[in-house]
């Protein structure tokens, strides 16, 4: 479904990603780790559209997204859940919801689509109209998937859903995912929580200093050695 | 009189508030301070007087010269700032070097082509004052009363109730991501100028109506004013800039009719933001954490 071949993204003089290549075939649930500053931000925003690749290509159901403006990508599918949740703090939950759907026209869908979100997060219903501002970070976080499931996305890039959570926030978040894979949606996590990003993934790829240097599938990743030294803690 | 200071400092304080307000819806999605704000305000004006006297219909005057003025303001955004905003780690002041050298040009092109001297004003109302038991309203106050109250519902009307307001919204509080959510976020920005230009012209045609008389030097008060009142505001608030506006417009008139402060008219804009600063330094209605 999603196929990212050799791609090689640069800030200014810096290189940070050196030839990545990740696939994620449909329906799958792919996780990518690596430590902080490995360019797991970056690689995710790359396939959406907000940096530039130097060369490489980013396909999307075989077409090639790469030279697309991201404004034209959000119709294509393609859920996003970024880093830091980024919800619009000034605008309310349903606002929120609503920016999510930009791209669909008719209102009755829209508000049917509101209405999902809330049946997937009842908290999120009951503070329609606060501003996102003023929510828990854990609120935010299910505001930030919610958003990004505004247009029944056939998939969804979800970066770093752990950071700055309770643990028991960080569970429903993945217990979440979990269930929309299984749901049919593709899913690529991206996160610095190994051992969680593992257990519910089919496969899985280490991305360290803007290389992947191992993949195999997510069973295989948890034995292995090096990840459990270097990733699960022992 | 009190009711006379009280029109004059209503239709003041709308001025204001509209003339800073281009600059904060600006502010509010690009994050520039655009002074050339204050050439907007001053090329509208012109534009105003030439309509007017070409064409005897002050409703002409306004709405041509803001159209122009706000097609204006699209140019520069498109082929000036956007530009400038797009090379990697631009640093904030360098925007706001090039609104300072556009808003300079703007003067001294509006004095090479219009002349230095100032022009008069008179836009003919029909009537000259109206009575209404022992006050008397000057037909110029409730016109820019009016005409401000209507620019500012529409304005509020695009912002909170429509899906490109939505969009505007969305796009000053996280640009990256209201671009994700298929925004074109340079659109909302082209909003901001249209919008902003085009209230700046109306404005300054309003001054003109207010003093009777322009002259090229016009957007020079306004560019530093301008200031005081958007940061008063909480820079890049709507609803902020219309409360500091007016905030600003009361002082200013109700001083000095009242007191004999030996500060100049044009300071207490100043005196008030200080104040203000000291107290709260997110301004009336800004947030003090950006989110």
């Amino acid at each position: 479904m999603l196929e990212i071949k050799d791609l090689y993204v640069s800030y200014g003089m810096m290189e940070v990603l050196h030839g990545i290549s990740v696939d994620v075939q449909d329906k799958e649930l792919v996780s990518i780790i690596g430590p902080n500053g490995a360019g797991k931000t970056t690689l995710i925003k790359t396939v959406m559209g907000l940096v530039k690749p130097t060369s490489g290509q980013i396909l999307y159901n075989g077409e090639d997204i790469t030279n697309i403006p991201a404004y034209k990508r959000a119709g294509m599918g393609i859920g996003y859940v970024p880093e830091g949740r980024r919800v619009f703090g000034k605008l309310t939950v349903e606002e929120n919801l609503q920016m999510g759907a930009y791209e669909l026209k008719d209102k009755a869908q829209i508000a049917k689509n509101i209405e999902m979100v809330y049946g997937i997060f009842p908290r999120l219903g009951e503070r329609a109209k606060q501003l996102a501002s003023t929510m828990s970070g854990g609120e935010q976080q299910m505001l930030a998937i919610g958003r990004a499931l505004m247009l029944n996305p056939q998939m969804l890039l979800i970066d770093e859903v752990s950071m700055g959570l309770m643990p028991i926030m960080v569970n429903t978040c993945f217990e979440v995912i979990k269930k929309l894979n299984d749901e049919g949606i593709t899913v690529l996590v991206v996160e610095q929580n190994a051992n969680k990003a593992l257990k519910i993934a089919d496969r899985g790829y280490v991305l360290e200093t803007g290389n992947i240097v191992l993949s195999d599938t997510a069973e295989n990743m948890r034995k292995d050695d090096t990840v459990q030294k270097a990733y699960l803690g022992g | 009189m009190f009711t006379q200071q009280l029109m004059n400092a209503l239709a003041i304080g709308s001025v204001y508030a509209l003339t800073a307000m281009g600059a904060t819806l600006i502010y509010g999605i690009l994050g520039i301070l655009d002074i050339a704000n204050a050439g907007a305000y001053l090329i509208g004006a012109y534009l105003g007087w030439y309509i007017y006297y070409a064409t005897g219909s002050i409703v002409l005057a306004f709405v041509l010269s803001m159209v122009a003025v706000g097609v204006l303001g699209i140019l520069i955004q498109k082929f000036i700032y956007s530009p400038i905003l797009a090379k990697p780690n631009t640093l904030s002041i360098i925007p706001l070097v090039a609104a300072v050298g556009l808003f300079t040009m703007s003067s001294d092109l509006v004095r090479l082509i219009c002349g230095p001297y100032s022009l008069s004003y008179n836009f003919d109302f029909g009537v000259t004052s109206i009575r209404i038991g022992s006050v008397v309203l000057v037909p110029a106050w409730i016109l820019i009363f009016a005409l401000t109250a209507v620019l500012l519902l529409i304005l509020w009307f695009i912002l909170n109730k429509t899906k490109l307001g939505l969009a505007w919204r969305a796009t000053a509080n996280d640009t990256e991501i209201a671009k994700v959510c298929g925004v074109n976020t340079s659109n909302a920005m082209a909003l901001s100028y249209i919008l902003g230009y085009g209230f700046a012209a109306a404005a300054g045609i309003m001054v003109g109506i207010l003093y009777n008389s322009i002259t090229p030097a016009l957007g020079e008060v306004p560019s530093y004013k301008m200031l005081a009142i958007i940061v008063l505001g909480g820079l890049g608030n709507p609803l902020g800039t219309v409360l500091a506006g007016l905030i600003i417009g009361f002082t200013e008139v109700f001083l000095s009719a009242y007191t004999s402060i030996p500060i100049p008219k044009d300071a207490i804009a100043f005196v008030v933001l200080i104040i203000m600063l000291l107290v709260k330094p997110e301004g009336l209605l800004g947030q003090k954490n950006k989110v």
